[in-house]
């Protein structure tokens, strides 16, 4: 695992070497040790089939641990789920309506079971943009404003960890706009810490604060998104375009550096600012005639994929 | 958390349900069909009207349909529709990451089902009191019945067809907790409840968990005069209610996966 998160004390979800199988043939997570840390957006990232949905529904206690830790809020779990459920809100794949309920309804379910002021149903409506169609039957929603109506289920008792998963499926780029800037709102303002699984990169790279990376069941990578980034520079390649591609390598090579020439140009991994000017005084001490200097950084779509080693 | 919030939350869900209009439907099913016949044979109700059995009469012809077929089937169809109203909107995952204990939203889950069939039974006696004023009060030939209404015997009678429905609630309750498939609950209600009537006849039937209240009515109208059976229906009924409820609870609360 590439990047590390310190404040161990801080965190508002921790597991421990989680692991869980379906089946004996497969092992759907891995060990995962998943660290979010209080007033952070972590965006949880993997491709489908991935663990990130198994993991969330660990967290919440909807699928039975088989090994390993699961402590919110500090707690266990297992031994205060109902007292942890009262301060988490969750969204899990698909919406969780009620067909023949109006929104309004939807939302009193949960109001009673809660016991939050009626009040907040009209105000986590307006705040996801369906005041007005709280009189309307959730079977007639749109997938957009189902995906709405889901995100403020979760947010109707105001809690301080809210569990989403791909709240973004079926929103059109404006809706997902507001929900983002919802969402960040939620987190500077009151405090919430928000965990939210996606495989939309750019997303996630929007709005999260951490990232964790899971593929195969095994988390692997970990770590603030200024460290993710830092992992994106380590990816990003300088590349030379000069009058000799072979010289070029040779001269960069006695550098104690790994060139790499390809399609009529060099690139040399990795290289901060001032060795570029060193590289480049090299090659023209050594009779190349230097056309051109250029970075390529990798973007995270690419870290991604390097990560999970696709 | 409170098991009254759980519960009102559980009932709100039942608002413009199927469940909730099968509720009123089948409540006044054969009070309709005996307030049409009696509007199709309208010469012959005064003499009815003013006979002494006049009351126990219409009670019995009342619930002999509604106790031997219809309320075993409506309670196999309205609890598996009340489960299904979390299958089918995929609402199992958000219930279950709500501050409640499984047994609580067990026992709310329930006690909707309980009480809408308390439900039935309320509506179902406003609809027997309605197939029998209605025509009086239509028909100037027809008098207001002379005899006074049993409201004892009735009373006791409804209690007693209310306990002997316990056993078909749970395990139905059971059945459609576990099985997503909204046909296996009641496919199986259905297949207990046919082999139930098919076995009334014999000796042993009322060991039968779906049959008490057939016996019950079968018995009270003098048709197993001559049977014996050695111990109290009801209290069988709530000894396999119990058993049942039991045992769906723990399939409940043990289940892997509750999203």
């Amino acid at each position: 695992m590439s990047g590390t998160i310190n404040q161990r004390h801080a965190c508002c979800v921790e597991t421990v070497d989680l692991t869980h199988r379906f089946s004996e043939a497969e092992t759907t997570l891995d060990l995962v040790n998943l660290r979010v840390v209080e007033g952070s957006i972590y965006g949880f990232l993997g491709p489908n089939g991935a663990g990130k949905t198994t993991t969330l529904k660990l967290i919440l206690g909807l699928l039975r641990k088989q090994h390993g830790e699961i402590h919110v809020f500090g707690r266990p779990l297992e031994k205060n789920r109902v007292e942890t459920l009262r301060r988490v809100g969750s969204m899990i794949e698909s919406p969780s309506l009620y067909g023949h309920l109006t929104a309004a309804e939807n939302l009193q379910i949960l109001q009673k079971v809660y016991r939050c002021p009626k009040e907040r149903i009209h105000e986590v409506l307006e705040l996801v943009g369906l005041a007005r169609a709280g009189g309307k039957k959730a079977s007639q929603f749109s997938l957009g404003m189902k995906q709405r109506l889901g995100i403020a289920l979760a947010l109707l008792h105001s809690p301080s960890l809210l569990i989403l998963d791909e709240p973004t499926n079926g929103l059109d780029p404006n809706g997902i706009l507001e929900i983002r800037e919802m969402l960040q709102r939620l987190n500077r303002d009151l405090g919430v810490t928000i965990l939210i699984s996606s495989h939309l990169l750019p997303e996630v790279e929007k709005l999260a604060t951490h990232v964790g990376i899971i593929n195969r069941g095994r988390l692997l990578f970990q770590g603030t998104l200024a460290e993710l980034m830092s992992e994106r520079r380590q990816h990003s390649f300088v590349v030379f375009e000069t009058s000799d591609d072979a010289k070029t390598e040779l001269l960069i090579r006695e550098l104690g550096l790994s060139p790499r020439a390809e399609s009529g140009r060099v690139a040399v991994p990795s290289l901060e600012r001032e060795r570029v000017a060193v590289v480049n005084q090299t090659l023209v001490r050594g009779g190349v005639d230097v056309y051109q200097i250029g970075r390529v950084e990798s973007d995270l779509e690419k870290i991604f994929f390097d990560v999970i080693g696709e | 958390m409170t098991f009254i919030n759980s519960f009102q939350a559980e009932w709100l869900k039942r608002k413009r349900s199927l469940a909730s209009w099968l509720v009123i439907g089948g409540a006044f099913f054969t009070p309709s069909i005996i307030l049409a016949s009696r509007f199709k044979n309208r010469a012959a109700l005064p003499a009815l009207y003013a006979k002494e059995d006049f009351w126990r009469r219409l009670w019995y012809q009342s619930w002999e349909s509604m106790e031997v077929f219809l309320l075993p089937i409506g309670i196999i169809l309205a609890t598996g529709l009340i489960a299904q109203l979390e299958f089918k909107n995929n609402t199992w995952k958000q219930l279950h990451t709500t501050p409640q204990g499984f047994t609580t939203i067990y026992a709310a889950k329930l006690l909707v089902v309980l009480l809408m069939l308390a439900q039935v039974f309320a509506l179902f006696n406003v609809g027997v009191y309605l197939s029998a004023v209605i025509p009086s009060a239509l028909f100037g030939a027809v008098p207001y019945p002379a005899a006074p209404i049993p409201y004892a015997d009735f009373w006791a009678g409804n209690v007693n067809f209310f306990v002997d429905c316990l056993p078909i609630v749970a395990l139905q309750y059971l059945l459609s907790l576990h099985f997503r498939n909204f046909l296996v609950p009641v496919g199986v209600g259905f297949a207990i409840w046919f082999l139930g009537v098919g076995l009334l006849s014999w000796e042993y039937s009322y060991l039968f968990p779906y049959n008490h209240g057939a016996i019950n009515f079968l018995t009270a109208t003098g048709h197993f005069a001559s049977r014996k059976v050695p111990m109290s229906v009801e209290l069988l009924a709530l000894l396999y209610a119990a058993a049942f409820t039991v045992a769906g609870w723990a399939l409940y609360v043990t289940k892997r996966d509750k999203g």
